[in-house]
């Protein structure tokens, strides 16, 4: 987040409705003057492919193109992140999303700060590659993953197998969205059975043993109807 | 036939008795096609067994005869019978794929009523949104300026907040009437509802006054319910207590008799006794000291409407010590332990 590197970034913005466009570029332009317009999924994929973006906002509906097939086409051609633009009662088409490649999402209508915010957050996931993480601190919470050893205030904390490989695939991206389908692919490898009713238990055991206060989880959050992020709460 | 009689072959004739034996026993009565048999015998054993023209009995082919007519009877009469009821059950078969494929027409009609109704409130929701959403971010952006609009600009967009917050609950309730709410339910844990209701509210003052009771000592409460729904339901119940009193508002969970019990207390003034009803009423709002700042009155019914259509309730009564509490239901469930498979 210096303010020598937020100047190289570029971003592109796909989304039809001219006002909310004007209006993310609005928000954005402060920290990030290089923004491309495109207002169809066509001209959003021909954009990504000449100019190359670090950053992609999509709307999830398009007049022109599935909002999915616009992200897989992205995904295919780049390794930027991706955040989706959705509205209420849409949570099937941004996981959807999300399995496709998407990095994130956020509902209309919208905190520009909490845009900005998850713009920057994006960007600093971007940039660091992931398996560099050796010892993790969230909220008093020492997490190495390597040891798989979780402390806080000098305790060790006790997890079962399953809670370990949900946790360090939380950790493994800060920041991340995983729905529940992509957790439960990770932890459990293979489909079987009713595993997928398990997670949210695990979860649940989970945040019990590593949260200050299971009933207001500061590191692990629900996204609803979606999945689950780690955050390392400021 | 006399003289006919030396002329014809027994067998030939027996060709002719067999074929009216048939003949009787595809009338489908068994005794006629007996009986049939029974006088062919004797005919062919009058007319063309020597000694003709009287009835004996003797020698084997004459039981032969006998026999074969009697079989053939019973044999064509049997096939004929289950002929018949083939031919009954691929008529019941073809009224059953008659009636089914009616159903699955009438299904296929219904599932389009209910897409087409999805895809109008879709679009109507689209439309009013998008308008709020551009007003809101432009608004913020002025805000964030820091020139002297600052103050009028935070003003647009509390405001946009309040109309988007209406829009949704007037939208959420047509799709409540209109049957085009998708109920995506799941088994959930409590715990993992209330934590997401407790973060709706981060980032508000209220938030301090929000309290949470659970017991840790149990193994996580778990319901069937759609976690979406469920939430705005918890979220409703919350903003509701918060804005009717100053004090905590305490939200605890427990399970009894097949059910997950979510509720919601508060320290306001309670509802009068002749309110208690109409308060789930959509647009109704409460006389006196508890009359609402800046909703619609929509929170309550909605919240209600989302419960019941997932099987569940919400329920109002009064809290020992002043104040309401609103008691959120859903059908509980409970996972058989994980074989331990890692």
């Amino acid at each position: 987040m210096t303010s020598v590197a937020a100047e190289h970034y570029r971003l592109l913005v796909i989304e039809d409705e001219v006002d909310i466009r004007r209006a993310v570029g609005a928000a954005l332009r402060d920290q990030h003057p290089a923004i491309i317009e495109a207002s169809t999924g066509q001209a959003g994929v021909e954009a990504v492919d000449t100019s190359h973006p670090d950053l992609v906002i999509l709307d999830l509906g398009l007049p022109d193109l599935d909002g999915l097939e616009v992200c897989e086409r992205i995904r295919a051609m780049t390794a930027a992140p991706i955040i989706v633009l959705t509205a209420r009662h849409t949570e099937s088409d941004t996981v959807a999303l999300l399995d496709a490649g998407a990095d994130d999402y956020i509902t209309k209508p919208f905190s520009t700060q909490e845009l900005a915010a998850r713009v920057a957050a994006q960007l600093r996931r971007a940039r660091v590659p992931h398996a560099e993480h050796e010892v993790m601190v969230a909220d008093g919470l020492s997490i190495d993953v390597h040891r798989r050893q979780a402390i806080r205030d000098g305790n060790v904390i006790r997890l079962t197998p399953i809670e370990w490989e949900l946790l360090s695939v939380l950790v493994s991206d800060p920041g991340r969205v995983f729905t529940h389908q992509q957790l439960f692919a990770a932890v459990w490898k293979r489909a079987f059975g009713d595993a997928r009713l398990y997670l949210r238990v695990h979860v649940t055991n989970l945040r019990r043993k590593i949260e200050r206060n299971p009933a207001n989880p500061r590191l692990i959050i629900t996204e609803p109807g979606v999945g689950y992020r780690f955050i390392s709460p400021p | 036939m006399q003289h006919a009689r030396p002329n014809i072959e027994q067998a030939h004739a027996a060709f002719v008795y067999i074929l009216i034996v048939l003949g009787a026993a595809a009338s489908g009565e068994q005794w006629l096609g007996i009986l049939v048999a029974v006088l062919g015998f004797l005919a062919i054993n009058y007319f063309f067994q020597p000694p003709f023209d009287t009835l004996t009995v003797g020698g084997p082919n004459d039981l032969i005869a006998l026999l074969a007519f009697l079989s053939t009877a019973l044999v064509a009469n049997s096939l004929l019978a289950r002929a018949r009821t083939e031919a009954e059950r691929a008529r019941k078969h073809a009224e059953e794929i008659e009636t089914l494929s009616e159903e699955v027409k009438h299904a296929e009609a219904l599932r389009e009523a209910s897409r087409l109704k999805d895809i109008l409130m879709a679009s109507v929701s689209h439309d009013l949104r998008t308008p709020l959403t551009a007003i809101r971010a432009i608004a913020q952006d002025i805000a964030a300026d820091g020139s002297g609009a600052t103050t009028r600009a935070e003003i647009i967009v509390g405001q946009a907040d309040r109309l988007g917050k209406m829009v949704a609950d007037v939208l959420d309730l047509s799709r409540l009437k209109a049957g085009a709410f998708t109920m995506n339910t799941e088994v959930n844990t409590a715990e993992d509802l209330l934590g997401a209701t407790v973060r709706q509210f981060s980032g508000v003052p209220d938030a301090k006054r929000i309290e949470t009771i659970i017991d840790y000592s149990q193994p996580a409460l778990l319901g069937t319910f759609d976690f979406v729904q469920s939430l705005r339901v918890m979220t409703n119940l919350v903003d509701n207590a918060l804005r009717c009193s100053h004090d905590a508002v305490t939200i605890s969970v427990t399970q009894m008799n097949g059910s997950l019990s979510f509720q919601v207390a508060d320290r306001g003034p309670g509802v009068l006794v002749t309110e208690r009803d109409r308060i789930f009423d959509a647009f109704y709002r409460p006389v006196g000291p508890a009359a609402d700042a800046g909703a619609a009155g929509l929170g309550l019914s909605i919240a209600r409407q989302l419960a019941e259509a997932q099987g569940g309730s919400v329920r109002y009564s009064t809290r020992p010590g002043g104040g309401s509490i609103f008691t959120f239901e859903l059908p509980a469930a409970t996972l058989e332990p994980e074989e331990s498979s890692e």
